[in-house]
Order: C-alpha cells, then sequence, then structure tokens
C-alpha cells in the first residue's frame, strides 16, 4: 500500500489454505453446474458492470436533449469525435496520458523492485528486528492517505516540486502492500532448499536474489506490476493536491474537467472516455491475469 | 530454516557442553560473521524502508505535530502552539458531526451492500459455468475504473434533467429525483459508484476463498441431507468469516477515506460536499480546511482522527478475530 | 578425496535448551559410504548440515581432511550436496543447474560443458540436458540432483534424504545406483535416511543417532548382530528386534511363567542391582518349541508374506500375577506350518542369537 492510494484498492485477506486442498476444491466444486438461472444473474451483474463504461461512450456523443429524450439513445453516433476534440482542447488530455504513462510506469518499475527485495528479506532472512519492522509494514496499511498528505505538500512545495511527475512518483514508491505481497508469495514458492542450494554452489547473497529468487518471484512480480500501474494510473487523492491542470495526470485532468465550468456533458464524457480507454484496454487484454493475481494474492494472504 | 543464521544472542548465550568450550577467540570470530551475514537482511529492506521514513513515518509524525498547531497554508513557518485545542475545536464542530454522520451512512450504505452482494456473486461463480473468465474479467472493470471517470460516468446518470436514471424513473411513472440535493438520495447515489467499483473484486476475493474450502466438507453434508442453501449457510460461510472480516476491515478503512466520489460527484469540484454539505465526509472535510480554508492545524487534527476511528475499527475486528481463534482451540 | 572428522561437534538451536547435536564424535574414512540414520528429530539432518555449512557448529569442530572447515562458508568446503526435494534451479535448464556452480567459480565454457556431459553420460541424461525440472519426471529430478553435486567434482558428497520423495519400487532401484556410483567414484559420502533398510543396503558404515545422540556407529553386520544399546536394537531390522524385560531367576529371565536361559555370567552382570534383565531376540533367531518348552505366547495376527510368515503375539501374564512384562512378540516361522490365530505357541530362542541389555542403562551386556 503506497501512503497515497487508498486502502482497499490492493489489500490482501487473510484466508490461507493448503494450495493442494484448494486445487482439489476447485476441481470437485465444478461439477455443480451453473442453472440458466445463475447464467441469468451473473450476465445481468456483468452488464450493470459493464454499461456506466459504455455509456461514457453514448453519452460522449449526444447532446443533454438527446440523452433526455424517450426512449434514450443506446449507441454512440459520430459526433462521438467531435467532441473527443473538444475535450482535448478544453483539457489537455493527451499531455495527461503521457504524464500518466510515466508516473505509473516509474511507480510500478520501483514499487515491484523494492517490494521484491524487501519481500525476499521478510520471507527468508533472519535479522534482528524483522518482525517487528514487518509489523510496522502491515499497521502501514491502515494508515489513511489524509494523514501523510499535509507535511508531503509542504516538502513539496518547499522543493518547488508542485506540478512536477517526481512529485506524486516518489512519495507512491512505497507500497506496504507490495511488501507484504511479496513477502507472502516467496514465503510459499521459494523453498529454503533452492536457497541452501545456491549457498552450496558458491553464490553471493546478491547474486542468489539475481540468480534464483527474481526468477521464481517472477510471476508475483507480474501480478504486482499490474496492480500497481492500475492503482497508480488511478491514483486520485495525491495527485490533485501535488499536480495542477497545468501539468496534470489522468486523474487530475479529469478532475478538471469535471469541476471546471465546461458546460456540455458530452464534451466530459468524451474526455472521461479517452483518459479510461487506455487502461481499459490493457486490462481487457490483461484481465484473466489480473484476476488471477487477485484471486491468488487473495488466498496467499 | 534461513539462509541466513540465527539471531547471534540467542545461540551466543546458549551454554556450551562443557566438554568441549569454545576458545573465546572463536566465538567471538563466529559472533562477527554472523552479523555480517544478518546484515543483508537490513541491505534488501533498505530501499523500501528509506523510501517510508521519508514519506511516510516522517509526514505522519509531522501531522501529529502539525495538528497541535495552528497553522497557515500561507505561513507555514508561523506555527503556533495551540496543544490540544485543534482536536477539541473539531469535537465542537458541527461541520465535524456532519461529515463524521455522512461518512458513517455512506460507509454503511456502501459497505453492506457491496459485501452482501459479493458473497452472492461468489457463490454463483463458484458453480460450473460457461465464460467463467468472462464474467470474472467484466465484473472486475469497474475496479480498472478510476475514482474520477467512474463519479463522472455516475453524475451523468444520476443527473436531473438528462441523467438516464431519472429518464428510467420516469418511464415507469415515477417522478424524476433530484439526486444530488437530497441528503440520503445524493449519499445513496455516492454508496452506488463505491459499490458498482468494489464488488467485482470483494467478489473474487469471496471466490478465491470459497475455493480453498475442501470438497470433503460439502460431500459430508450432502451426505448429512444439506440442500445447497443449507450447504451455503452452514460450510461456505462459516469458512468464509475470516475473510468476511477482512474485507469489513479493508472496506471501512476505504470508506472512512472516502474523497474522490463525493468531491466530483457536485460537478462543480466544490469541497463542502453539497449546498448543505449533505454528502461532505470526513476525507472532504479535511481537504476543505487545509485547502479552502488554509486551516493546515484543523486539516491534520481531521487526519489524525480519521487514523484514530480506523485503529478502533481494526482494533475490533481484532478482538473479534482472536477471540473466534480461541473458540476454536 | 577427504576424510571427515566431527570433533565433539554441538549444535543448539536457539530458543531450545536440548542441542539438537550433542557431543557429535565421528571419523570418515575417505572415500567412505556412511549412513547418518535415526528417526525423525534425531539430529541426522543438522549433523549433515552442520559439515555442508548450513548450520552453525556452537562448539567442537568440523574437519575435511585436515582443514578445519567449522568457520568456512559452504562453498569453501570443497563439498556438494543432494537435497531432500532436490533443490533443483525451476527456471534453469537441466545442463545450466548442473553448470551453476562452476559458472558462478568461474570455470571456463568449455570446461564446464565438457564436466555437465560427462556426469550426464553417467546418469543417463544426455537426452534431457534442454530440459527444465518441471518436464522431468521425478526420477530424472534426482539424477540432476545427483549430477549437479558430480559436476563439482568435489571432496565430499552430501546426500539428505535423497529418495524420499521417489515411489518404492524406484527408491530400490535408484538405491543401489546410488551406491555403485558412490563406489565408482569414491568419494567421500555421508548420506542421510530416516529408512534403515536404506541404511543397511548402501552404507559402509552406518551411524544411528537418537535425540542428538550418536548411539552406535558400525558396519550394518555389526549394527545387526551386535546392537550397543536397546535402541540400536530396535531400530535397525525389520520387523523390530523384540525387547522385553523380566525378572532375573536362576539360569535365566522369566517370561510368561516359563524361563528363557540366559548364559551365567551376561545374566549376572545385567541382573546386578534391579534383580531384572532386559533381553532382545529378532523373530528369526526364534524356534517354535514342543509344549511344555519355551515361552508360551498367544497369536493375535497371521502375516503371510509367502516366503516367510509373521506371527504377531503376546507374552501371557506371569502366573504369579506379574503383567510387567506383557509384551508382543514378534516370530518369523515357515510359511506352510504358521499357527493359527487364538493358537498358544512355546517359543526358544537359539542362545546365541540372544541379546542381553542392562534394564537401566539399556547398554548391551557381553
Amino acid at each position: 500500500m503506497t501512503t497515497l492510494t487508498s486502502a482497499p484498492e490492493q489489500a490482501v485477506p487473510a484466508p490461507a489454505s493448503a494450495s493442494a486442498p484448494r486445487r482439489r476444491g476447485r476441481r470437485a466444486r465444478k461439477v455443480t453446474s451453473a442453472g440458466p438461472l445463475t447464467h441469468v444473474l451473473l450476465g445481468l451483474t456483468a452488464l450493470l458492470s459493464v454499461f456506466p463504461l459504455y455509456w461514457t461512450a453514448v453519452a460522449a456523443s449526444k447532446t443533454n436533449a438527446e440523452l433526455a429524450g424517450t426512449p434514450p439513445p443506446f449507441l454512440p453516433d459520430a459526433d462521438l469525435f467531435t467532441n473527443i476534440g473538444r475535450a482535448m482542447e478544453e483539457a489537455p488530455i493527451g499531455l495527461a496520458i503521457v504524464n500518466s504513462v510515466i508516473v505509473a510506469g516509474c511507480i510500478t518499475v520501483g514499487t515491484v523492485l523494492c517490494s521484491t527485495l524487501a519481500g525476499f528479506a521478510f520471507a527468508k532472512l533472519r535479522f534482528r528486528g524483522n518482525k517487528a519492522l514487518l509489523g510496522l509494514v502491515v499497521g502501514t496499511m491502515m494508515v489513511p492517505t489524509q494523514l501523510a498528505i499535509i507535511p508531503l505538500f509542504i516538502l513539496i512545495a518547499q522543493l518547488q516540486w508542485v506540478d512536477h511527475l517526481q512529485a506524486v512518483v516518489l512519495p507512491t514508491l512505497v507500497s506496504a502492500f507490495g511488501v507484504f505481497f511479496m513477502r507472502q508469495f516467496l514465503s510459499q514458492a521459494l523453498p529454503d532448499e533452492l536457497l541452501e542450494a545456491a549457498r552450496m554452489d558458491g553464490a553471493s547473497t546478491l547474486r542468489t536474489f539475481w540468480s534464483v529468487v527474481v526468477p521464481v518471484a517472477r510471476p508475483a512480480m507480474a501480478v504486482l506490476a499490474m496492480l500497481t500501474f492500475l492503482t497508480a494510473w488511478n491514483d486520485f487523492f495525491w495527485p490533485i493536491i501535488a499536480l495542477t491542470t497545468e501539468n496534470p495526470t489522468v486523474q487530475v485532468a479529469l478532475a478538471g474537467l469535471g469541476g471546471g465550468y465546461v458546460p456540455d456533458t458530452a464534451v466530459i464524457m468524451a474526455g472521461t472516455l479517452v483518459g479510461t480507454l487506455p487502461v481499459l484496454v490493457v486490462f481487457v487484454v490483461l484481465g484473466k491475469q489480473i484476476v488471477g493475481g487477485i484471486m491468488q494474492g487473495a488466498v496467499k494472504g | 530454516m534461513t539462509i541466513a543464521s540465527d539471531d547471534p544472542r540467542v545461540a551466543a548465550a546458549a551454554a556450551p557442553p562443557p566438554s568441549a568450550p569454545p576458545a573465546p577467540a572463536t566465538a567471538a570470530r563466529r559472533r562477527r560473521s554472523r552479523l555480517t551475514r544478518n546484515r543483508w537482511g537490513y541491505a534488501y529492506v533498505a530501499p523500501f524502508f528509506v523510501l517510508f521514513a521519508a514519506f511516510s513515518l516522517y509526514p505522519f509524525l509531522y501531522t501529529a505535530y502539525i495538528s497541535l498547531h495552528e497553522v497557515r497554508l500561507s505561513d507555514i513557518d508561523g506555527a503556533v502552539f495551540v496543544g490540544f485545542g485543534n482536536y477539541t475545536e473539531l469535537l465542537q464542530n458541527e461541520f465535524f458531526w456532519n461529515a463524521a454522520r455522512n461518512t458513517l451512512t455512506i460507509g454503511i450504505l456502501s459497505t453492506v451492500p457491496q459485501l452482501a452482494i459479493a458473497l452472492g456473486l461468489a457463490h454463483l461463480l463458484n458453480y460450473r459455468l460457461r465464460g467463467r473468465t468472462f464474467f470474472r474479467v467484466a465484473m472486475l472493470m469497474p475496479y480498472a475504473t478510476s475514482i474520477a471517470a467512474a463519479t463522472l460516468v455516475f453524475a451523468q446518470l444520476f443527473g436531473h434533467d438528462y441523467g438516464l436514471i431519472n429518464t428510467l424513473l420516469e418511464a415507469v411513472g415515477f417522478d424524476r429525483i433530484d439526486w444530488e440535493s437530497g441528503t440520503w438520495t445524493s449519499q445513496i447515489a455516492i454508496s452506488v459508484i463505491v459499490t458498482w467499483r468494489w464488488t467485482g473484486y470483494n467478489a473474487l476475493i469471496y471466490l478465491a476463498a470459497m475455493q480453498a474450502i475442501p470438497n470433503d466438507l460439502y460431500e459430508a453434508a450432502t451426505l448429512d441431507g444439506a440442500s445447497r442453501w443449507q450447504q451455503f449457510l452452514h460450510v461456505t460461510v462459516p469458512a468464509l468469516k475470516p475473510t468476511i472480516l477482512f474485507t469489513i476491515v479493508v472496506s471501512t478503512i476505504g470508506a472512512v477515506q472516502l474523497f474522490g466520489e463525493p468531491l466530483l460527484f457536485s460537478g462543480n469540484g466544490m469541497t463542502s460536499g453539497g449546498v448543505s454539505n449533505q454528502y461532505q465526509t470526513l476525507g472532504l472535510l479535511m481537504y476543505d480546511q487545509g485547502w479552502t480554508n488554509f486551516r493546515l492545524g484543523q486539516a491534520a487534527a481531521t487526519a489524525w482522527t480519521m487514523f484514530l476511528i480506523i485503529l478502533v475499527v481494526v482494533g475490533i475486528a481484532g478482538l473479534i478475530a482472536r477471540r473466534r481463534a480461541r473458540a476454536e482451540r | 578425496m577427504a576424510t571427515v572428522t566431527f570433533d565433539a561437534a554441538t549444535r543448539i538451536y536457539p530458543k531450545s535448551d536440548r542441542p539438537a547435536v550433542d557431543t557429535l564424535d565421528l571419523e570418515i574414512g575417505d572415500g567412505e559410504f556412511l549412513v547418518l540414520v535415526g528417526p525423525s528429530g534425531c539430529g541426522k539432518s543438522t549433523s549433515l548440515r552442520m559439515l555442508a555449512g548450513l548450520e552453525e557448529i556452537d562448539a567442537g569442530s568440523i574437519r575435511i581432511g585436515d582443514r578445519d572447515v567449522t568457520e568456512a562458508p559452504p562453498k569453501d568446503r570443497d563439498i556438494a550436496m543432494v537435497f531432500q526435494n532436490y533443490a533443483l534451479y525451476p527456471h534453469m535448464t537441466v545442463e545450466q543447474n548442473m553448470g551453476f556452480a562452476l559458472k558462478i567459480a568461474g570455470v571456463a565454457k568449455d570446461e564446464i560443458g565438457r564436466r555437465v556431459a560427462e556426469a550426464a553420460k553417467i546418469l543417463d541424461l544426455e537426452d534431457y540436458l534442454g530440459r527444465r525440472p518441471k518436464a522431468l519426471s521425478g526420477g530424472q529430478r534426482q539424477r540432476v540432483a545427483m549430477g549437479r553435486a558430480i559436476v563439482r567434482n568435489p571432496q565430499v558428497f552430501l546426500m539428505d534424504e535423497p529418495l524420499s520423495n521417489l515411489d518404492a519400487k524406484l527408491r530400490v532401484q535408484t538405491r543401489t545406483q546410488i551406491a555403485a556410483l558412490q563406489r565408482r567414484l569414491a568419494v567421500t559420502t555421508v548420506y542421510v535416511t530416516h529408512d534403515q533398510v536404506e541404511a543397511m543396503t548402501m552404507g559402509d558404515r552406518v551411524a544411528v543417532l537418537k535425540d542428538g545422540v550418536l548411539q552406535q556407529c558400525d558396519t550394518p553386520g555389526a549394527l545387526y548382530d551386535r546392537p550397543a544399546n536397546t535402541f540400536v536394537a530396535g531400530f535397525i531390522g525389520s520387523p523390530a528386534m523384540n525387547v522385553v524385560t523380566g525378572p532375573a531367576v536362576d539360569g535365566g529371565i522369566r517370561l510368561a511363567g516359563a524361563v528363557l536361559p540366559v548364559p551365567r555370567e551376561k545374566l549376572a552382570r545385567a541382573a546386578a542391582g534391579t534383580g531384572k534383565v532386559t533381553v532382545g531376540f529378532r523373530p528369526e533367531s526364534l524356534e517354535v518349541a514342543p509344549a511344555g518348552e519355551g515361552v508360551p505366547v498367544v497369536v493375535n495376527v497371521v502375516e503371510q508374506l509367502g516366503s516367510d510368515a509373521f506371527l504377531y503375539a503376546t507374552l501371557g501374564a506371569d502366573d504369579d500375577g506379574d503383567v510387567l512384562h506383557t509384551a508382543d512378540v514378534v516370530v518369523r516361522t515357515e510359511p506352510r506350518t504358521a499357527a493359527a490365530v487364538g493358537q498358544t505357541v512355546h517359543l526358544r530362542v537359539r542362545e546365541e542369537c540372544l541379546h542381553v541389555f542392562d534394564p537401566v542403562t539399556q547398554l548391551r551386556v557381553d
């Protein structure tokens, strides 16, 4: 958990169970097939989940009057592109997307690296005070974002970092969740014997980390990277304090668009669509992995 | 076992058998080599903790310091010590109690349906399904949507004159509702946004926990004549209790900090949370104090109060978990 | 090649008051195959790991050849280890797994290739060099783990229950392969197992441990024929030796109302002090005696193995109500003439096969 993102976005729950019964349970449970009602209910939920996103595209191409018509419109039309163009003029969404890619990319790389290093140490190395430090990490997950922002704001104001991307990147690198996630994964996935084998083979501690730990940790690192990127892309609270619409991330630009004096809902919706689409495309492509990662994290936690 | 050696204090304290006392020099040398190896642990956690100290620990403490002072955003160096003045002022401030009440009601309105629906969905997803991955990914789409985007879309959907929801209500014979201006209606609308974003995520968490339940339990329940619904009540839900407790804690922590949705729901970026503060949450109030009224001391006190509320919630959950664990022993 | 010496080596785990390995003295000869055996928690793995450098040595020392390695890190000990779960690097091919240590040691690439190929040939792994561990069977993984040790050409091989993850049939097969390989390479080997059959069939010598203390270290034959105490007597051999305690009487030990003859001198020494004596006799050293002679037992279960039959029987309580030595006894008999369940059988022990122990110290009396 970064200090600057809300807690529920990443935390993993506590139930744990060995992987063997889990696999067995999964296979066996499948025997009970879903009836038509189940499919209908799930279909409805899926529709409700996706509809607001689709509606963004519809609303982005209609005037208010058209939207209020009976029956309401359910297909976007060509005005969509006109409105996207207008949104891009009203708010620097292109710049925002570039900024968000940079910010979320840096945060992801840094977080995964720090988390893997620390998670490995907490999972497999014994050093004085390790339990207390891990407790500190876990405790951090409960701390609300609000608790850090005033001093951080003062800090970046003094460093004259307001409106600079590093003001968003650096504080968000601290991910207690990432450390905890990697620790949970490595405690299970990395047998002590493997580390001992590396020691017997004469590998130094650093060599062991790069040649043995990182390859084993790679699947969890990928999951953590996806979740971190998503969270960083969607992060809202700290960016709207640290940045202005002069040099925004996507969320800051959207907040500006929504909170500004743009009279036309369609333009706001068009901006929302453009700002959301990149991450949604990534999500659809990697959806299966992200789902797997969240569920894996749930059981591991 | 670990690749680093064990705690040197304990090993050194352990009495060597009388038959073979190690030479003092040997012992000293050994202790040193152990320490060297142990230090690697610190090296690995160092990057994290350096960042942690700079961007988490220091700010937490500094916020506590600020909360005891009267500080204006325009004159940060001119802090005046006021003791717990900010806190007592806060407790006498009707805006604080209003925000606390709103946070509580929105928290309940969003958390309870969210987790209940998630549990039901997880149960459905646990059946053998065609298009399993499709359903799971579709349900997680809201999670991938940012607060800002989700709120803007829902603000449109809940709009008075042009919103789809009112259009539909009118079509089935109801009056249009002014969602934004009413206390309950605005809080329900905001809760809907939160529920929409988080239900699928929680459903996946529950699903993962359900799949960890050994199938023997269901087989035994079937042999005992339990119906599917009874199995859900008497096998699934009890096994999920730790997970449910956990999600309640996590959702509550999120609810206490609720900020983006009420900020953007008004459509004008106002920190007041509606004209009569009908949906101003603690998170919004804190932002309002600090960045609209420039009273950082007040804002810091609000932030610490929020943290204390979270601590109480987590503490209660911890007590429940511990009592359960003891009961099971 | 080298000898290995444990010199009063002791390991005490933190937060434990009892040593996991207690002043272990053991001398392993150059090229010898020594097996450490004992029940779980006896300290056998800890001993091996102390030799490997994976556990601290809290007191005493360990030498490889003439060199004191007590303080040396694992990589400087010139040893190689085969782990119980093989500990193959999952992301490396068989070839990379086997060559990893050499690569770290900075050995030239073609030299690594040559040595890996050589080991692969010995272990019949040539067709699998490009595979990842995941794509190998259990037996193949085990051989890769062996190969990784062989490639390094170390002074000592350490093996920690390397067969415990194989199925029964493969285990027997691999057992002989490892033993043959060790003889061929003539590298000093320390091998840990909890399976006494493995210990007896593989080791030049077998060291039996219990609760961190070395009980006896000898050749398999000597362990079997002359166990140093009741623990070794009961641990080595399958089914286990029958060990019973009873009152010493003139000429022997009284069991179930009868007297089992014990040599006079041994009897006197064992019974001094307590008036009791502990005797041990193996299932195969029992003979069925005509009624009126020998010790009566009641048969509970008959196990027909085809080649043999085992009777699981109970020694009856003593006539005078002294039930102290009511005990289960296992008897090997001819399969065709085995007694029936419920029947009372009279048993006789061939005298040269009777082991006598002090009931207090549990030590062998000769």
